[in-house]
């Protein structure tokens, strides 16, 4: 018997104490197997790790939170339903700069049937005056 | 006066037989050389009265109200303006325009009888026109150049000063400010 193998044994030992039963049988045949070839420990080893304690995950890149909107390689493709339509192109063909993707238009958000309703009114422009007004406005004159 | 603009078509009945002219509105009117007009004219502005001129113009401010289909205050400036120079026409006194400057209205009355050297005889008839037309007191001031600053009858004899003093249009209305109340 090997110090390897002595060392296996002694743990064998620790885990039959802790949990008697289906552990044993597995570390026996692993046993066993260590004894057909010590090339083969390194192997079995691996392939049924003991199951260590799961660790905290790193925090290797926080969260970062900025005001400026996520940049965007490409335009989000928004076409219209009718162009899917339409035959697919070749799937070999790279897209050219006339197939990219159509960009996002007022009417295209805009709910159907509903009118667009701006912010502001219509601008106002004077009304003229009456005659009735500019007379007033004349005999309204007097010296400073 | 369906499309509110002036029709003139009729607006003098000539009765040869009876020997006389009237409008259509039933005034007889006579039809006056210029010189003798302008004679008559300058006498009454020597005698400081111009009432017959005054009246003159109250006849044709009469012709104006009749053929508006509405009061004059109401109607824009420039629909008051096509009776208006459209009957002084008929009457053989000019071309008549207007004049925003500032807030004072000014009647420019070109081509016009020539007169008096003062246009007194030309303002009497304009006030008279004016405030049978407005229904209020109204003076129009000569202010040179066959211009005529429209004032109210309490500050016309200011204004006139100012002119006879050497002031022009423009200065004139300088010196007035309105006094509206807002």
């Amino acid at each position: 018997m090997t110090d390897r193998e002595d060392r296996l044994r002694s743990l064998l030992d620790k885990v039959r104490a802790k949990r008697p039963g289906e552990r044993e049988t597995h570390a026996a045949e692993a046993v066993d197997r260590m004894r057909a070839g010590s090339g083969t420990v390194q192997a079995a080893t691996q392939a049924r790790p003991l199951s260590e304690p799961p660790t905290s995950p790193q925090v290797e890149s926080p969260t970062r939170y900025s005001s400026q909107p996520p940049r965007v390689e490409r335009p989000l493709s928004v076409e219209p339903r009718a162009r899917s339509a339409q035959p697919p192109s070749p799937p070999a063909a790279p897209p050219s700069q006339s197939q990219r993707p159509a960009s996002i238009r007022a009417q295209s958000v805009a709910p159907t049937g509903q009118p667009v309703v701006y912010a502001t009114d219509q601008p106002e422009f004077p009304r003229p005056k009456t005659f009735g007004e500019l007379l007033e406005l004349t005999l309204s004159l007097r010296p400073r | 006066m369906h499309d509110g603009r002036f029709d003139p078509g009729g607006f003098y009945e000539f009765n040869l037989t009876g020997g006389m002219i009237r409008t259509r509105n039933g005034e007889r009117v006579v039809v006056l050389s210029e010189d003798v007009l302008s004679s008559l004219v300058a006498a009454a502005a020597r005698d400081g009265d111009l009432t017959p001129l005054r009246r003159l113009g109250e006849l044709l401010g009469e012709q104006v109200l009749a053929s508006l289909d509405r009061p004059a205050s109401v109607l824009s400036a420039e629909a008051v303006l096509g009776h208006v120079s459209a009957v002084t026409s008929l009457f053989g006194w000019g071309r008549l325009a207007f004049e925003r400057w500032g807030c004072a209205l000014v009647v420019a009355l070109r081509d016009k009888p020539e007169l008096d050297e003062d246009e007194l005889g030309a303002a009497a008839l304009l006030g008279g026109m004016f405030s049978e037309i407005s229904q209020r007191q109204v003076s129009c001031v000569p202010t040179g150049d066959s211009k005529f600053v429209m004032v109210d009858f309490e500050v016309a004899e200011t204004v006139w000063g100012w002119f006879k003093d050497g002031a022009d249009l423009p200065a004139i209305v300088g010196m007035l400010e309105s006094k509206r109340a807002s």
